[in-house]
C-alpha cells in the first residue's frame, strides 16, 4: 500500500451543515490504480464527504491534498479542472440533451479536438449502445443506458481521480456487475478510483481498500479482505 | 371589419408580439439557469430606452453634425452594453449574494429594485417625471402595399428582433458555451462537476437576457416616439406572463408566448364589442384562463419537478 502513488490525501477534515459538524475529522489516503471503497449505511456522513472533497460543499477545516495542491475551499469547476472527475449518485444526466452532449460536457475542460473525439470513441467503445444512441435524448432512455451515459461523461475528463457514488442504486443486479467490470477496467488503466457503496458486500468484492465511516468519523479501515472479517463494519451497518 | 384595418392591426400585433417577445426571454433564461424569477426585469427594459435617449442627447450635442446612421448604431450599442453591464452587476451583487436564502427574498429584492430603477430615472433624469419625446432614428420611409401602409423603421425593428432572437438559438444550441448553459439551467452541479463556471454562467446569462430587454425597450420607444420612466411596469408584467403561458425556462415557449400575449391584445381591441381600453384586461384574463387550463404552459420545461 505504501508504495503507491497517492493522488488525494484528506486531512483532519470537518465538514458543517449549519452549526453541526457532520464530518469530524477525517483522514483518508486515495491511491493510484487502486479502488478505494467508502463504507457506511445512511447518514453516515459519505455524500457529505464526497461533497467536501468536490468543493460543493466547503469544509469547515482541515485539508484536502490532490496531487500535491490544496483543493479544499476551491469552486467545484476549479476542483474539476485538477483532474477529479465524478459520477454523481442519481446519475445526474443532462436529460434534454442528446447522449453525445452529455458525453461532450464531461470534456467541456478540453479544448483539443482531437482529443476529445479520441475519448469520445473509446468510451463508444466501452458502451457500444451508446454509439446507437447517440442522437438520443438522454433522459428518455432506460435507467441501465443514463447510468452508461453517466460513466462515459466522467471518462470523457480523462480523470486522474475518479468518484463514484453509489453507481448500483437503481440498477439490476446484471447491470450492477458491467458497470463493476468496467469501473474495475478504469482502475487498471491507473486511475484512482474512489467508490461509495452502501453495498458492503460488492464494493468489498471490488476494492482494494476501504473506509468504514460512522456519524462522520473513520471507525474502521483495511484492506479488503481485513474489512470483511472486522467487527467494526458489522456494528457500523447493524448497530 | 376592412382587410386594410386588419393589416394594419396584425402589422402593430407583431411589433408587440416580438417587444414581448424579447422581454419574455429574459424571464425565461433568468429561470431556467437559477430557477428565480427577476421582477426588475421589466425596469431593466425601461433603462435600456432611457441609456438609449441619454446616449442620443449626449452624442446631439457633442457632435450635432454626426450622420443619423451612426448615431442610431452608437445609441444602440451604448444601450445594451450599458444594460448588459446592469445585469452583470444585478446578479453579481443581488442574485448571487441571495443564493442561499429563501426564494421569497430573492423575489423581493429584486421587485424594490425595480422600485429604485424606476425612482432613479425618475427623480435623476432630466425632467425624468415627464414622458420622453424618443429620436427617430431610423428611417422616415414607408410604403403603401395594397392600401397597407408599411414602415421600413417597423420592419427594421422587427429583423433586429429576428436576428437577436436566432442569434440566442445559436449560441444556445450551436455553441459550447451555450451548451454549459444549457446543463447549468438542467443541473448547475452537475455542470459544476464537469467543470463549468456557475458564476460565469450566470453573469453572461445576466448580461444576455438584460441586453435583450434593453433591446425591447429601444424598440418601444421608436415604435411609439416617447417613453417614460414606469413604461417598465407594464412590459413587465406583460413579459413575465408571457414566459408563464409559453412555459417558464423554455425560449422558444417564451417567445410564442410573446406573439399569443399581442395576439390577444388585438383581439381584444378589435373584435370584441367593448372599449379597445380593456384590451389588457381582457388579454390579462384570457392569461389566467390559460394557466388554470395547463399550469405548465404551452412548452412545459421540468413539469415533473412541479408536481
Amino acid at each position: 500500500m505504501a508504495v503507491a502513488f497517492s493522488p488525494l490525501r484528506i486531512e483532519n477534515l470537518y465538514v458543517a451543515y449549519g452549526k453541526a459538524d457532520v464530518i469530524c475529522g477525517v483522514n483518508m489516503e486515495i491511491c493510484a490504480g487502486r479502488i478505494t471503497g467508502l463504507l457506511g449505511s445512511n447518514g453516515a456522513g459519505k455524500t457529505t464527504l464526497l461533497r467536501a472533497v468536490l468543493g460543493l460543499t466547503p469544509p469547515r477545516k482541515g485539508s484536502v491534498v490532490f496531487n500535491g495542491m490544496e483543493i479544499s475551499g476551491l469552486p467545484p469547476h476549479k476542483i474539476a479542472a485538477r483532474g477529479i472527475s465524478c459520477i454523481p449518485e442519481g446519475r445526474r444526466i443532462f436529460s434534454k440533451m442528446t447522449v453525445e452532449e452529455n458525453l461532450l460536457m464531461g470534456a467541456y475542460m478540453e479544448k483539443d479536438r482531437d482529443k476529445i473525439r479520441q475519448r469520445l470513441e473509446r468510451v463508444y467503445r466501452i458502451f457500444p449502445r451508446l454509439l446507437e444512441r447517440r442522437e438520443q435524448f438522454a433522459g428518455t432512455m432506460s435507467g441501465g443506458e443514463q447510468a452508461m451515459v453517466s460513466i462515459g461523461r466522467g471518462l470523457m475528463n480523462e480523470p486522474k481521480l475518479l468518484v463514484i457514488d453509489e453507481p448500483s442504486l437503481g440498477l439490476s443486479p446484471a447491470l450492477v456487475n458491467d458497470n463493476f467490470r468496467v469501473i474495475r477496467q478504469i482502475c487498471e488503466d491507473g486511475i484512482a478510483v474512489f467508490l461509495v457503496e452502501q453495498n458492503v458486500r460488492q464494493t468489498l468484492a471490488i476494492a482494494h481498500y476501504g473506509y468504514v465511516l460512522a456519524q462522520g468519523r473513520v471507525v474502521a479501515e483495511g484492506t479488503a479482505e481485513e474489512l470483511k472479517q472486522s467487527e467494526e463494519v458489522k456494528k457500523a451497518y447493524f448497530g | 371589419m376592412d382587410g386594410v384595418l386588419l393589416a394594419q392591426f396584425i402589422m402593430n400585433g407583431l411589433m408587440l408580439g416580438m417587444m414581448y417577445a424579447l422581454v419574455a426571454v429574459g424571464f425565461t433564461l433568468f429561470f431556467g439557469v437559477l430557477d428565480i424569477i427577476v421582477f426588475s426585469h421589466g425596469d431593466t427594459v425601461m433603462v435600456g430606452a432611457f441609456a438609449g435617449l441619454g446616449t442620443y442627447v449626449w452624442l446631439q450635442s457633442v457632435y450635432p453634425d454626426i450622420d443619423t446612421v451612426w448615431v442610431c448604431l452608437w445609441v444602440v450599442l451604448a444601450s445594451l452594453l450599458a444594460v448588459c453591464l446592469l445585469g452583470v452587476v444585478l446578479a453579481r451583487g443581488l442574485i448571487m449574494r441571495l443564493r442561499s436564502s429563501p426564494p421569497l427574498n430573492t423575489l423581493l429584492a429584486t421587485m424594490m429594485l425595480g422600485t429604485v430603477l424606476r425612482e432613479a430615472i425618475r427623480l435623476f433624469y432630466p425632467d425624468g417625471s415627464n414622458p420622453q419625446p424618443f429620436p427617430k432614428l431610423l428611417p422616415d420611409t414607408s410604403w403603401v402595399l395594397g392600401g397597407v401602409t408599411v414602415r421600413l423603421d417597423s420592419v427594421l425593428l422587427f429583423v433586429g428582433g429576428l436576428l437577436l432572437i436566432g442569434g440566442i438559438h445559436l449560441l444556445i444550441n450551436k455553441t459550447k458555451l451555450g451548451m454549459a448553459v444549457r446543463a447549468v439551467a438542467q443541473d448547475s452541479e452537475a455542470a459544476q462537476l464537469m467543470g463549468v463556471n456557475f458564476s460565469f454562467i450566470v453573469l453572461l446569462t445576466f448580461a444576455l437576457g438584460s441586453g435583450v430587454a434593453a433591446f425591447a425597450g429601444l424598440m418601444n420607444g421608436i415604435y411609439y416616439n416617447e417613453i417614460n420612466f414606469s413604461m417598465g411596469v407594464l412590459l413587465g408584467a406583460i413579459g413575465f406572463s408571457a414566459a408563464v403561458i409559453g412555459g417558464l425556462g423554455n425560449i422558444y415557449g417564451a417567445i410564442i408566448g410573446g406573439f399569443v400575449f399581442a395576439f390577444l391584445q388585438t383581439i381584444g381591441a378589435v373584435a370584441l364589442p367593448f372599449s379597445s381600453a380593456y384590451k389588457d384586461v381582457f388579454a390579462f384574463a384570457v392569461v389566467i384562463v390559460l394557466m388554470a387550463i395547463r399550469p405548465t404552459g404551452f412548452l412545459a420545461e421540468r413539469s415533473s419537478q412541479r408536481v
